[in-house]
């Protein structure tokens, strides 16, 4: 009964969703700017997200989400058409299409390539969607149960993870980052004490710094410095012929397209770790798995396929941690935070408490944006890619308006650029020496989470850390971290690496 | 991202600068109350607003000393050496006048005289404009002798807003014609413009772009400004000139 109930709520929210031609408009016009968003080299999803967060303020709820969810969906299927048809992925969730996208384009099969990106990525976002509807619930039954100490070990375990998977360098730098994200959080008076906390006496730190601001100034303030300093150029576009949503291929790729859907979903889940990685983890496992691997690199349909699939189910799966236990599970699912909370939805365990219905509007939401995105990339596609060819310098300075605007207008305060932009500065610093921005911005998101429940659960263990080794899900996170910090540590790298080979020498004399 | 040697040779620097920030963090920490009452009648440690700055404070000296470590242990004393002997040698002075870093400083003035200078003190239309005239012809000519030049004009016109501001001529000005200011950063701006079509005017494909930077300029701000200031009723940051006349036409239909 309950999930008839369910469907027929799903149904309900679908309809009227569509029902609304304000909707309707907000739905392919976001979707239309995400794809533009996500092709444009420089531009990302995360941003796309960060700058249309502003203009969603005088809009319901609802509209807000259709409008975000659409940009997310499209900015990330977008990243493949700059990856395809140029060879420089539009966003990084896209890199791992340009391997086998690009050569395809050199023979010919533009068309071919997106049309199964297109196909592929609606795809992945419709599986993503049927996961957060699934698996919420379950979660959500869980997370009722969590304590302080679960809620600060999850928020501590988010910033560690998201600090050693986004790295580009070394694993310590992520965790640095996590960390100046995580001071950056304690600015202002903190919420059980009210003490004022490195705000030197002025008044506009005392509510602590704003989150969307400084997600806009982390995302958007290096892209435009480094697209302008290094002077990126476009090379000549390959050409595009009829878009082929390529059916049959996906027919006979069915188990591809669920490994790759579910490895978008797991990584998606994941704290902080965003679409790039789902991507090149299911490359990874589609080249490792396939009877020809030499063909990888090479313009193997089947690497855009599970590239493209994993990048978008991810989506939902970024989605699933973000509702249920507040944390996002990757940079656009943090802007999404920001602007829920902007829009007074609380993300966490109580919020089929406080928002019955929010879970499956968000996965309606999902679906229709996932048929926006393909309707729009199968029929506006040539259209589209003409973005490709206007210069950087000319919509690089308007993307800066557009970060000063959008800082200013939330909030209405001008303090909030005095903000965005040193944090800007500061982390296309830290983006050149090797620092992930991802686990920063985790860190601030996830700061106060920390902070209170840290306190929370100290004050009702009478100071204790005792609880944390003694409830079964804080202490399987304790020992989750504790092993991601020692695995850093040279010589248990090298025992945890002879034991991996061990056991797989094991298994393949087994099989031979 | 800097190279992999580089990348170790700055993280030496970066670690140290992480592990003085922590330390500061800390000390920081030390000035906040260390024990407090929970419930009115008790004074415990475990509710000190401390307590997380000053975690955080210790992770990040820990971790700045062992990117310091690692860093140096990649490198090597010697290379550390030369990395400090470079920084104190006129090596640097190249380094900061190679022409991505200018371009980087290019950035820097735009961005910081916008949000800190022009924003709350000008016109909102009036400083868009001129920042994204400004920031397109700098790049979109993709010659950075002229880059240098448009920066040097640009950078002299805000000088002077900054002497403007400091010794208070606003006030005296805005106490004349409420719209001095503006009118002046109008005056600017179209200096900054006929300066620009001087420089270019000689040089086909360059007049096509400088056209191209002007309509792009003049029609961004007017496209987004009305979004926000009239469908999403946010003020601007300065309502000056430009939005009165604005305001005029948008509520002409109540005169």
């Amino acid at each position: 009964m309950v999930v008839l109930d369910q469907i027929s709520t799903y149904i309900q929210l679908l309809v009227q969703t569509v029902s609304d031609p304000m909707n309707i408009a907000i739905l392919f016009g976001s979707v239309l700017l995400g794809i533009m968003f996500g092709a444009l080299p420089g531009l990302t999803s995360t941003l796309g997200v960060a700058l249309l967060t502003a203009i969603t303020y005088g809009m319901s709820a609802e509209s807000a989400m259709v409008c975000l969810l659409a940009i997310y969906v499209g900015g990330t299927y977008g990243g493949s058409y700059s990856s395809i048809l140029i060879n420089i992925p539009g966003t990084a969730a896209s890199a791992a299409t340009a391997l086998d996208g690009y050569p395809l384009a050199l023979k010919g099969e533009a068309g071919r390539a997106i049309g199964l990106s297109t196909t592929c990525s609606a795809i992945g976002t419709i599986i993503s969607m049927l996961f957060l509807v699934t698996i919420s619930p379950i979660i959500l039954h869980f997370a009722l149960q969590f304590t302080s100490f679960e809620f600060f070990l999850l928020a501590f375990f988010g910033i560690l993870i998201s600090g050693t998977l986004t790295t580009p360098d070394l694993v310590i730098k992520g965790w640095i980052s996590g960390f100046l994200g995580l001071f950056l959080a304690c600015v202002g008076r903190d919420r059980l004490q009210f003490f004022p906390r490195f705000t030197f006496g002025i008044p506009e730190l005392d509510s602590g710094v704003e989150v969307v601001p400084v997600l806009i100034g982390a995302f958007g303030i290096p892209q435009i410095i480094q697209v302008l300093k290094d002077r990126i150029l476009v090379g000549d576009m390959q050409k595009l012929q009829r878009i082929i949503p390529e059916f049959r291929t996906l027919v006979r790729n069915v188990p591809k397209i669920v490994r790759s859907a579910l490895i978008g979903v797991g990584v998606g889940c994941v704290p902080g770790i965003g679409e790039d990685i789902a991507a090149w983890v299911s490359y990874g496992a589609a080249k490792n798995t396939s009877k020809h691997p030499e063909t990888f690199g090479k313009g193997e349909i089947t690497a855009v396929l599970s590239t493209e699939v994993a990048n978008n189910a991810c989506v939902g799966g970024a989605i699933i941690p973000l509702l249920n236990l507040g944390i996002p599970g990757s940079p656009p699912a943090a802007m999404l935070l920001g602007a829920l909370m902007l829009h007074g939805v609380t993300p966490g365990p109580m919020i089929t408490f406080e928002h019955p219905t929010f879970i499956i509007e968000c996965a309606a939401i999902l679906l229709l944006s996932s048929m926006a995105m393909w309707v729009v990339g199968i029929t506006l596609a040539k259209q589209v890619v003409k973005v490709l060819r206007i210069p950087a310098p000319l919509f690089m300075p308007i993307v800066g308006i557009l970060c000063i605007i959008g800082s200013y207008s939330l909030g209405i305060n001008i303090w909030n650029l005095y903000l965005m932009l040193p944090v800007g500065i500061v982390s296309y610093f830290l983006t050149e020496m090797g620092y992930p921005i991802a686990p920063l911005v985790i860190g601030v998101i996830l700061g106060p989470m920390a902070d209170e429940n840290l306190r929370r659960a100290l004050m009702v263990s009478k100071g204790s850390f005792l609880p944390m080794f003694t409830r079964p899900v804080s202490l399987a996170l304790v020992l989750i971290i504790v092993w991601m910090v020692l695995v850093q540590i040279p010589s248990v790298k090298k025992f945890k690496n002879k034991a991996v080979a061990k056991v797989f020498r094991k298994r393949a004399r087994k099989s031979n | 991202m800097l190279e992999k040697e580089k990348l170790r040779k700055a993280d030496v620097f970066s670690g140290a600068v992480i592990s003085l920030f922590g330390l500061w963090i800390v000390s920081q920490a030390f000035q906040m109350p260390m024990k407090d009452s929970w419930g009115g009648v008790m004074d415990v440690w475990f509710v000190s607003p401390a307590l997380l700055p000053l975690s955080i404070g210790i992770i990040l000296i820990l971790l700045g000393l062992m990117l310091c470590r690692i860093a140096l242990k990649a490198i090597g004393l010697g290379e550390f050496r030369n990395a400090v002997r470079w920084l104190l040698s006129r090596r640097l002075v190249w380094y900061l006048t190679l022409e991505a870093t200018v371009r980087f400083y290019a950035m820097a003035v735009l961005f910081l005289t916008l949000v800190f200078l022009n924003l709350p003190r000008i016109d909102f239309f009036l400083d868009a404009v001129l920042f994204l005239f400004a920031f397109i012809t700098m790049f979109y000519f993709y010659d950075d002798a002229l880059m240098k030049k448009f920066l040097l004009l640009y950078l002299a016109g805000e000088v002077a807003f900054i002497i403007y501001f400091a010794l208070g001529f606003d006030d005296i000005l805005n106490g004349i014609h409420p719209f001095s200011t503006d009118i002046l950063a109008l005056c600017f701006l179209v200096g900054y413009v006929l300066y620009v079509w001087v420089s270019v005017r000689r040089t086909p494909d360059l007049r096509k772009r400088f056209r191209l930077s002007l309509v792009v300029s003049l029609i961004t701000p007017f496209v987004i400004g009305p979004i926000f200031k009239y469908f999403l009723l946010v003020p601007m940051p300065k309502e000056g000139l430009v939005v009165a006349v604005l305001d005029y036409f948008r509520y002409l239909e109540f005169l």
